[in-house]
Protein backbone atom coordinates (compact mmCIF):
# COMPACT_ATOMS: atom_id res chain seq x y z
CA UNK A 1 0.00 0.00 0.00
CA UNK A 2 0.98 3.62 -0.46
CA UNK A 3 1.12 5.99 2.50
CA UNK A 4 1.70 9.70 2.20
CA UNK A 5 2.90 12.21 4.74
CA UNK A 6 4.80 15.47 4.96
CA UNK A 7 8.52 15.65 4.35
CA UNK A 8 11.01 16.14 7.23
CA UNK A 9 9.56 13.59 9.62
CA UNK A 10 9.74 14.08 13.34
CA UNK A 11 8.57 11.97 16.26
CA UNK A 12 4.86 11.60 15.42
CA UNK A 13 5.39 10.66 11.77
CA UNK A 14 8.33 8.39 12.63
CA UNK A 15 6.15 6.59 15.18
CA UNK A 16 3.24 6.27 12.71
CA UNK A 17 5.54 4.88 10.01
CA UNK A 18 6.87 2.30 12.47
CA UNK A 19 3.34 1.30 13.49
CA UNK A 20 2.27 0.96 9.85
CA UNK A 21 5.20 -1.25 8.92
CA UNK A 22 5.06 -3.40 12.03
CA UNK A 23 1.31 -3.89 12.47
CA UNK A 24 -0.63 -2.76 9.42
CA UNK A 25 1.30 -3.17 6.19
CA UNK A 26 4.54 -5.19 6.15
CA UNK A 27 5.64 -3.75 2.80
CA UNK A 28 4.55 -0.11 2.90
CA UNK A 29 5.54 2.42 0.29
CA UNK A 30 5.98 5.86 1.83
CA UNK A 31 5.58 9.03 -0.21
CA UNK A 32 6.85 12.29 1.28
CA UNK A 33 5.25 15.50 0.05
CA UNK A 34 5.62 19.22 0.62
CA UNK A 35 2.01 20.13 -0.05
CA UNK A 36 -1.28 18.28 0.62
CA UNK A 37 -2.10 18.65 -3.10
CA UNK A 38 0.82 16.35 -3.94
CA UNK A 39 -0.67 13.31 -2.18
CA UNK A 40 -1.20 10.62 -4.85
CA UNK A 41 -4.82 9.46 -5.27
CA UNK A 42 -4.00 5.89 -4.30
CA UNK A 43 -2.13 6.81 -1.10
CA UNK A 44 -3.45 7.00 2.46
CA UNK A 45 -2.37 10.31 3.98
CA UNK A 46 -1.34 10.52 7.64
CA UNK A 47 -0.15 13.22 10.01
CA UNK A 48 -1.28 15.96 7.63
CA UNK A 49 -3.81 18.71 8.00
CA UNK A 50 -7.43 17.75 7.59
CA UNK A 51 -6.94 13.96 7.32
CA UNK A 52 -8.46 11.29 9.57
CA UNK A 53 -5.08 9.93 10.60
CA UNK A 54 -3.91 13.31 11.86
CA UNK A 55 -4.25 15.33 15.02
CA UNK A 56 -7.79 14.80 16.26
CA UNK A 57 -9.44 16.23 19.34
CA UNK A 58 -6.16 16.99 21.07
CA UNK A 59 -4.58 13.65 20.16
CA UNK A 60 -1.47 13.17 18.05
CA UNK A 61 -1.56 11.18 14.79
CA UNK A 62 -0.07 8.06 16.39
CA UNK A 63 -2.99 8.01 18.83
CA UNK A 64 -5.40 8.47 15.91
CA UNK A 65 -3.86 5.34 14.32
CA UNK A 66 -4.34 3.36 17.57
CA UNK A 67 -7.99 4.38 17.66
CA UNK A 68 -8.68 3.88 13.97
CA UNK A 69 -7.17 0.36 13.95
CA UNK A 70 -8.46 -0.62 17.42
CA UNK A 71 -5.00 -1.26 18.81
CA UNK A 72 -5.42 -1.33 22.56
CA UNK A 73 -2.32 -3.22 23.64
CA UNK A 74 -0.91 -1.58 26.78
CA UNK A 75 2.62 -1.34 25.33
CA UNK A 76 1.31 0.58 22.31
CA UNK A 77 -0.67 2.89 24.57
CA UNK A 78 2.53 3.55 26.51
CA UNK A 79 4.30 4.53 23.30
CA UNK A 80 1.27 6.66 22.42
CA UNK A 81 1.65 8.65 25.63
CA UNK A 82 5.34 9.25 24.98
CA UNK A 83 4.78 10.30 21.37
CA UNK A 84 1.93 12.57 22.47
CA UNK A 85 4.14 14.39 24.97
CA UNK A 86 7.15 14.51 22.63
CA UNK A 87 4.99 15.92 19.83
CA UNK A 88 2.38 18.06 21.58
CA UNK A 89 3.85 18.45 25.08
CA UNK A 90 0.62 19.57 26.73
CA UNK A 91 1.35 17.49 29.86
CA UNK A 92 -1.81 15.49 29.47
CA UNK A 93 0.31 12.45 30.33
CA UNK A 94 3.21 11.81 32.64
CA UNK A 95 5.83 10.69 30.11
CA UNK A 96 9.35 11.42 31.37
CA UNK A 97 10.74 9.52 28.35
CA UNK A 98 9.33 12.10 25.93
CA UNK A 99 12.12 14.73 26.01
CA UNK A 100 14.70 11.95 25.52
CA UNK A 101 12.89 10.46 22.53
CA UNK A 102 12.45 13.94 21.07
CA UNK A 103 16.20 14.60 21.22
CA UNK A 104 17.12 11.19 19.80
CA UNK A 105 14.86 11.64 16.78
CA UNK A 106 15.89 15.26 16.22
CA UNK A 107 19.50 14.08 16.28
CA UNK A 108 18.76 11.24 13.86
CA UNK A 109 17.12 13.70 11.47
CA UNK A 110 20.36 15.71 11.44
CA UNK A 111 22.46 12.77 10.22
CA UNK A 112 19.94 11.04 7.94
CA UNK A 113 20.13 12.06 4.28
CA UNK A 114 16.38 11.84 3.72
CA UNK A 115 13.16 10.66 5.31
CA UNK A 116 13.58 7.08 4.13
CA UNK A 117 16.97 6.87 5.82
CA UNK A 118 15.56 8.58 8.92
CA UNK A 119 12.77 5.99 9.24
CA UNK A 120 15.42 3.30 8.90
CA UNK A 121 17.14 4.75 11.96
CA UNK A 122 14.04 5.40 14.06
CA UNK A 123 12.28 2.06 13.37
CA UNK A 124 14.63 0.05 15.62
CA UNK A 125 14.22 2.67 18.38
CA UNK A 126 10.47 2.04 18.42
CA UNK A 127 11.05 -1.74 18.20
CA UNK A 128 13.09 -1.41 21.37
CA UNK A 129 10.56 0.81 23.13
CA UNK A 130 7.78 -1.61 22.24
CA UNK A 131 9.74 -4.59 23.58
CA UNK A 132 10.63 -2.69 26.74
CA UNK A 133 7.03 -1.77 27.52
CA UNK A 134 5.74 -5.20 26.57
CA UNK A 135 7.95 -6.70 29.25
CA UNK A 136 6.85 -4.10 31.78
CA UNK A 137 3.25 -5.33 31.66
CA UNK A 138 2.29 -8.55 33.40
CA UNK A 139 1.53 -11.31 30.95
CA UNK A 140 -2.01 -12.55 30.83
CA UNK A 141 -2.37 -15.66 32.97
CA UNK A 142 -3.21 -18.78 30.96
CA UNK A 143 -6.71 -19.89 31.89
CA UNK A 144 -6.87 -23.15 33.78
CA UNK B 1 17.99 40.89 6.29
CA UNK B 2 14.97 39.97 8.41
CA UNK B 3 14.16 36.34 9.11
CA UNK B 4 11.02 34.50 8.09
CA UNK B 5 8.15 33.99 10.48
CA UNK B 6 5.27 31.57 10.35
CA UNK B 7 2.15 33.57 11.04
CA UNK B 8 -1.29 32.40 12.09
CA UNK B 9 -4.14 34.74 11.21
CA UNK B 10 -7.30 33.67 13.00
CA UNK B 11 -10.71 34.62 14.21
CA UNK B 12 -12.82 32.59 16.60
CA UNK B 13 -16.47 33.15 17.51
CA UNK B 14 -16.84 34.97 20.86
CA UNK B 15 -18.99 32.11 22.17
CA UNK B 16 -18.47 29.38 23.24
CA UNK B 17 -15.43 30.58 25.15
CA UNK B 18 -13.78 27.18 25.71
CA UNK B 19 -12.09 26.96 22.26
CA UNK B 20 -10.85 30.54 22.69
CA UNK B 21 -9.29 29.74 26.03
CA UNK B 22 -7.79 26.47 24.75
CA UNK B 23 -6.28 28.27 21.78
CA UNK B 24 -4.92 31.06 23.98
CA UNK B 25 -3.24 28.50 26.27
CA UNK B 26 -1.70 26.65 23.35
CA UNK B 27 -0.39 29.83 21.74
CA UNK B 28 1.08 30.86 25.06
CA UNK B 29 2.77 27.49 25.52
CA UNK B 30 4.37 27.88 22.08
CA UNK B 31 5.58 31.35 23.07
CA UNK B 32 4.08 33.18 20.07
CA UNK B 33 4.47 36.87 19.45
CA UNK B 34 0.91 38.21 19.49
CA UNK B 35 1.42 40.77 16.74
CA UNK B 36 -2.08 42.09 17.13
CA UNK B 37 -5.41 40.56 18.12
CA UNK B 38 -5.89 37.52 15.85
CA UNK B 39 -2.34 37.49 14.47
CA UNK B 40 0.27 35.26 16.13
CA UNK B 41 3.80 34.67 14.85
CA UNK B 42 6.75 32.37 15.54
CA UNK B 43 10.22 32.20 13.99
CA UNK B 44 9.92 29.83 11.01
CA UNK B 45 11.10 26.29 11.49
CA UNK B 46 9.46 22.98 10.67
CA UNK B 47 8.26 22.37 14.24
CA UNK B 48 6.71 25.82 14.67
CA UNK B 49 5.11 25.65 11.28
CA UNK B 50 3.60 22.27 12.07
CA UNK B 51 2.32 23.38 15.48
CA UNK B 52 0.57 26.41 13.98
CA UNK B 53 -0.85 24.26 11.16
CA UNK B 54 -2.57 22.05 13.71
CA UNK B 55 -3.87 25.10 15.58
CA UNK B 56 -5.26 26.55 12.34
CA UNK B 57 -7.20 23.31 11.88
CA UNK B 58 -8.51 23.50 15.43
CA UNK B 59 -9.73 27.05 14.87
CA UNK B 60 -11.56 25.97 11.71
CA UNK B 61 -13.03 22.91 13.48
CA UNK B 62 -14.32 25.27 16.19
CA UNK B 63 -16.20 27.30 13.59
CA UNK B 64 -13.63 30.06 13.15
CA UNK B 65 -11.44 31.25 10.28
CA UNK B 66 -7.72 30.68 10.11
CA UNK B 67 -4.93 30.85 7.57
CA UNK B 68 -1.19 30.38 7.76
CA UNK B 69 1.36 32.68 6.19
CA UNK B 70 5.11 32.74 5.83
CA UNK B 71 6.05 36.36 6.31
CA UNK B 72 9.01 38.67 6.73
CA UNK B 73 8.93 41.87 8.80
CA UNK B 74 9.43 44.73 6.37
CA UNK B 75 12.00 46.50 8.53
CA UNK B 76 14.70 45.38 10.95
CA UNK B 77 13.22 47.70 13.58
CA UNK B 78 9.89 45.93 13.36
CA UNK B 79 11.56 42.57 13.83
CA UNK B 80 13.61 43.88 16.78
CA UNK B 81 10.43 45.10 18.45
CA UNK B 82 8.80 41.70 18.00
CA UNK B 83 11.84 39.89 19.39
CA UNK B 84 12.15 42.33 22.28
CA UNK B 85 8.55 41.84 23.36
CA UNK B 86 9.00 38.05 23.25
CA UNK B 87 12.27 38.24 25.20
CA UNK B 88 10.75 40.51 27.84
CA UNK B 89 7.88 38.10 28.49
CA UNK B 90 10.31 35.17 28.78
CA UNK B 91 12.61 37.22 31.03
CA UNK B 92 9.72 37.70 33.45
CA UNK B 93 9.27 33.94 33.61
CA UNK B 94 12.99 33.48 34.36
CA UNK B 95 12.81 36.13 37.10
CA UNK B 96 10.01 34.14 38.76
CA UNK B 97 12.31 31.07 38.69
CA UNK B 98 15.11 33.04 40.38
CA UNK B 99 12.73 34.29 43.09
CA UNK B 100 11.35 30.80 43.77
CA UNK B 101 14.81 29.20 43.81
CA UNK B 102 16.20 31.77 46.22
CA UNK B 103 13.08 31.59 48.35
CA UNK B 104 13.46 27.81 48.71
CA UNK B 105 17.06 27.97 49.99
CA UNK B 106 15.85 28.55 53.54
CA UNK B 107 12.97 26.06 53.38
CA UNK B 108 12.88 22.60 54.89
CA UNK B 109 14.68 19.72 53.16
CA UNK B 110 11.59 18.15 51.58
CA UNK B 111 10.30 21.51 50.39
CA UNK B 112 13.68 22.33 48.83
CA UNK B 113 13.76 19.03 46.98
CA UNK B 114 10.22 19.45 45.63
CA UNK B 115 10.89 23.01 44.56
CA UNK B 116 14.06 21.94 42.76
CA UNK B 117 12.18 19.29 40.77
CA UNK B 118 9.43 21.77 39.88
CA UNK B 119 11.82 24.53 38.83
CA UNK B 120 13.81 22.15 36.61
CA UNK B 121 10.58 21.19 34.84
CA UNK B 122 9.68 24.87 34.54
CA UNK B 123 13.09 25.69 33.06
CA UNK B 124 12.65 22.99 30.42
CA UNK B 125 9.19 24.31 29.57
CA UNK B 126 10.39 27.90 29.28
CA UNK B 127 13.43 26.82 27.25
CA UNK B 128 11.19 25.25 24.61
CA UNK B 129 9.59 28.64 23.85
CA UNK B 130 12.62 30.87 24.40
CA UNK B 131 13.59 32.07 20.93
CA UNK B 132 15.59 35.15 21.93
CA UNK B 133 17.26 34.17 25.21
CA UNK B 134 17.55 37.16 27.55
CA UNK B 135 20.37 37.36 30.10
CA UNK B 136 17.89 36.29 32.79
CA UNK B 137 18.19 32.78 31.40
CA UNK B 138 21.67 32.31 32.84
CA UNK B 139 20.58 33.84 36.13
CA UNK B 140 17.67 31.40 36.35
CA UNK B 141 19.88 28.42 35.54
CA UNK B 142 22.45 29.52 38.12
CA UNK B 143 19.76 29.99 40.78
CA UNK B 144 18.35 26.50 40.17
CA UNK B 145 21.83 24.94 40.23
CA UNK B 146 22.50 26.81 43.48
CA UNK B 147 19.40 25.22 44.95
CA UNK B 148 20.52 21.81 43.62
CA UNK B 149 23.87 22.14 45.40
CA UNK B 150 22.09 22.84 48.66
CA UNK B 151 19.90 19.77 48.19
CA UNK B 152 22.95 17.57 47.48
CA UNK B 153 24.89 18.97 50.47
CA UNK B 154 22.11 17.92 52.81
CA UNK B 155 21.95 14.46 51.28
CA UNK B 156 25.70 13.87 51.85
Amino acid sequence: MKWATRRHCHVDRAACAWLIQRFIDPAPQFVFVDDPDEVPDDATPFDMRGVDLGHRGGSCSFESFLRRYDFDEPALRDIGRIVHEADIGDERYDAPEAPGLDVLIRGASLVARDDTELLGLTGPLFDGLYEFFRRSHPREQPST
Amino acid sequence: MQAQWVTLVYRLPREPSTPRITLWRKLRRLGVAQVIDGVAALPLDSRNREQLEWLADEVIDAGGDASLWISTPATAAQERALAASMAERIAEEYRTIVRDAEGALGAGEGERRRTLARLRRELRRIGSRDYFPPREREQARAAVEGLAERVVEVAR
